[in-house]
């Protein structure tokens, strides 16, 4: 089902949704796109993807869990209300919307994160097709398409009279069942997927081959020390990837009181696998040998998809451009 | 878009039970057992673990770390877990008295497969504080003796002071249903047990393979010369079983630390036979 609307009431309709819910949208604060408060903005002139995934919208960098308060030797524990009160993120891309459906089983599953599932839940997902292929990324080498996608409430394609939105849920249907929006047709959305500007005309490598590969690279030391050479272990892939998700539990300890919080955490770091007596990974070939298998083939084997979505910020963001692509094309050879 | 998240109840995997200390055995020099009770009492009634597995103990304001439940599930009176003092929460334990209030999360993982050791002889291969998953299983097999056929229990530590458990070995030793081996890297002048490592000692008594089950745990390193010892003596990868040691915090099979290729060792584990572990485990150990 397809609707269409102006580029003025598109801001109007997000203008009023913020009567029924917090809107999203990007913005660049102190020169970086990121998801911000929705306030009529100039949208998206110039916006390709924002530096940090939206990942820390649902599984926050910092997040208490539960609390307690301890007063001579009582304690008692206090538990966390509800997270209420409904998101409308807009302007999401493609791979970023993979992204959390990625991650989606992780936290569901045998013990349900209630925090994370919580933000889904809580959350429409407005998308938007991409017009420009972003440096660093390979996302159609991962089999995303950067203009359509399931993955989202609703979809846009920006045209030339403003956006036709493929209705993908119920709740999105419902959200845009308001008079702003006009009918369109199937063949106005399929005129609207445009050009996008920088793509490659052949992939950078073949997904199939690097899954495969990957557990036949692993035993190969002297491969792995060559590839993660110049890694400087900052983390920074981990950080800026919307896949990653491993985290720490720790404890802030107050006068009488105290918090643990969920934290992100990164493989990346020596201590990630510290034990007593013995660390598996300690070394920095080992580290980054688990990423990479882990996103391009272990993943894979728990989840049925591959943990990474080709948006390429690991690529852009390393601070001794260590090339992902590179990597995964040597690994498919 | 008006509706409403209800936060189900009880239902934050993050949140720990609180128990309370009721008695601290000192084992060794840096070792000590906890024994603890929960604070609500429907859960004392309530909860239930096998052998085998762990849970994630808090001390509040410090962190959590993960121990395996020491004590076994036939004996429900408390729980019991040992802890090794070498960071920080196992530092904070360390410094705890009885009445002191703790957090438990679990029981998370696997357990050891009971089903599998009904019937055969069972040789228990212990190292160091690694008795402390064993010791649950030896429990749980001596409360149910008839199950069973011989059972041995081969036990070592570097000296006479670092043995864990002694009252436990004492009364294995008393039993006569029972073949109890101790042995100590190095011994001293009241020693009167096996002097030797683990590995060697195990050639020495050649337990038969015919009806074995083995199951073992210790440090990395006698693990690894056990196993090559027990395939000398005709044990097959499928009848020794063991617990792996991996760094974890959520023991959820979430956060990440304890991934070794597909398997996740907190939710898939810790219980592996060396069959199974053949197929994940590589160099990383």
């Amino acid at each position: 089902m397809y609707r269409k609307i102006t580029r003025e009431n598109l801001k109007k309709w997000l203008t009023g949704l913020k009567a029924q819910a917090e809107v999203l949208a990007p913005a660049k604060v102190n020169g970086l796109w990121t998801y911000t408060e929705f306030n009529s903005q100039e949208l998206l002139r110039g916006f390709q993807n924002t530096r940090l995934p939206p990942k820390g919208l649902f599984l926050e960098s910092l997040r208490a869990l539960f609390g307690w308060k301890s007063q001579g030797g009582s304690l008692q524990l206090n538990p966390l209300s509800s997270l209420d009160g409904q998101r409308v993120i807009f302007g999401l891309r493609p791979c970023d919307a993979r992204a959390l459906r990625t991650l989606q089983p992780v936290f569901a599953g045998d013990y349900p994160d209630v925090f994370f599932l919580q933000n889904l839940s809580r959350t429409l997902l407005l998308g938007l097709a991409c017009q420009v292929q972003c440096e660093g990324s390979f996302c159609s080498e991962m089999g995303i398409d950067p203009q359509d996608s399931a993955d989202f409430d609703i979809f846009f394609r920006e045209f030339p009279e403003g956006y036709i939105a493929r209705i993908i849920t119920d709740k999105g249907n419902i959200l845009a069942g308001e008079s702003a929006f006009e009918e369109a047709s199937a063949e106005e959305w399929k005129l609207a997927r445009g050009q996008i500007r920088g793509r490659r005309e052949k992939p950078l490598f073949d997904l199939e081959r690097v899954q495969v590969n990957v557990l036949e690279y692993f035993p190969d030391e002297n491969f792995w020390r060559r590839i993660s050479a110049k890694c400087i272990n900052c983390g920074i892939c981990t950080y800026v990837c919307p896949t990653c998700h491993c985290f720490d539990l720790c404890d802030l300890q107050m006068p009488g009181q105290g918090v643990r919080f969920r934290c992100w955490d990164s493989c990346a770091f020596p201590n990630f696998t510290k034990m007593a007596v013995h660390n598996p990974r300690e070394e920095k070939w080992r580290r980054y040998r688990q990423r990479v298998s882990h996103k391009f083939n272990f993943f894979h084997q728990n989840f049925q998809t591959i943990a990474c979505v080709g948006c390429g910020r690991c690529v852009v963001y390393c601070p001794v451009n260590l090339d992902l692509r590179e990597v995964l094309l040597e690994v498919s050879r | 878009m008006n509706q409403r998240n209800e936060f189900p109840e009880g239902k934050n995997i993050y949140q720990p039970h609180l128990m309370e200390i009721i008695e601290i055995i000192p084992e060794t020099g840096d070792t000590k057992t906890f024994h603890i009770q929960f604070v609500e009492a429907s859960l004392r009634e309530t909860f239930s673990f096998l052998s085998g597995q762990f849970a994630e103990y808090s001390v509040f304001g410090e962190g959590e770390a993960t121990f395996c439940i020491s004590s076994s599930p036939t004996r429900m009176d408390h729980l019991e877990f040992s802890v090794k003092r070498v960071g920080r929460v196992t530092s904070a334990l360390h410094q705890l008295n009885p009445g002191d209030i703790i957090g438990l999360r679990g029981p998370y993982g696997n357990h050891f497969p009971l089903d599998k050791l009904k019937g055969r002889n069972i040789l228990f291969i212990g190292g160091g504080i690694g008795l402390a998953p064993l010791r649950s299983l030896i429990h749980n097999v001596l409360d149910n003796r008839s199950d069973y056929q011989d059972i041995t229990i081969l036990y070592g530590a570097r000296s006479p002071q670092d043995l864990c458990f002694k009252y436990d070995l004492e009364a294995w030793s008393r039993n006569p249903l029972v073949k109890m081996i101790t042995t100590v890297d190095v011994g001293d002048k009241d020693w009167k047990g096996k002097v030797g490592l683990v590995p060697i000692v195990l050639e020495e008594i050649r337990p038969s393979p015919d009806g074995a089950v083995a199951v073992t745990c210790g440090p990395p390193i006698m693990i690894r010369y056990t196993l090559k010892s027990l395939e000398r003596l005709g044990f097959t990868p499928s009848q020794v079983w063991t617990t792996l040691e991996m760094k974890m915090k959520c023991g959820l099979g979430k956060c990440g630390r304890c991934n070794v290729g597909p398997i996740y060792v907190c939710k898939d584990g810790p219980v592996f036979s060396f069959a199974e572990m053949r197929n994940f485990v590589s160099d990383e150990f």
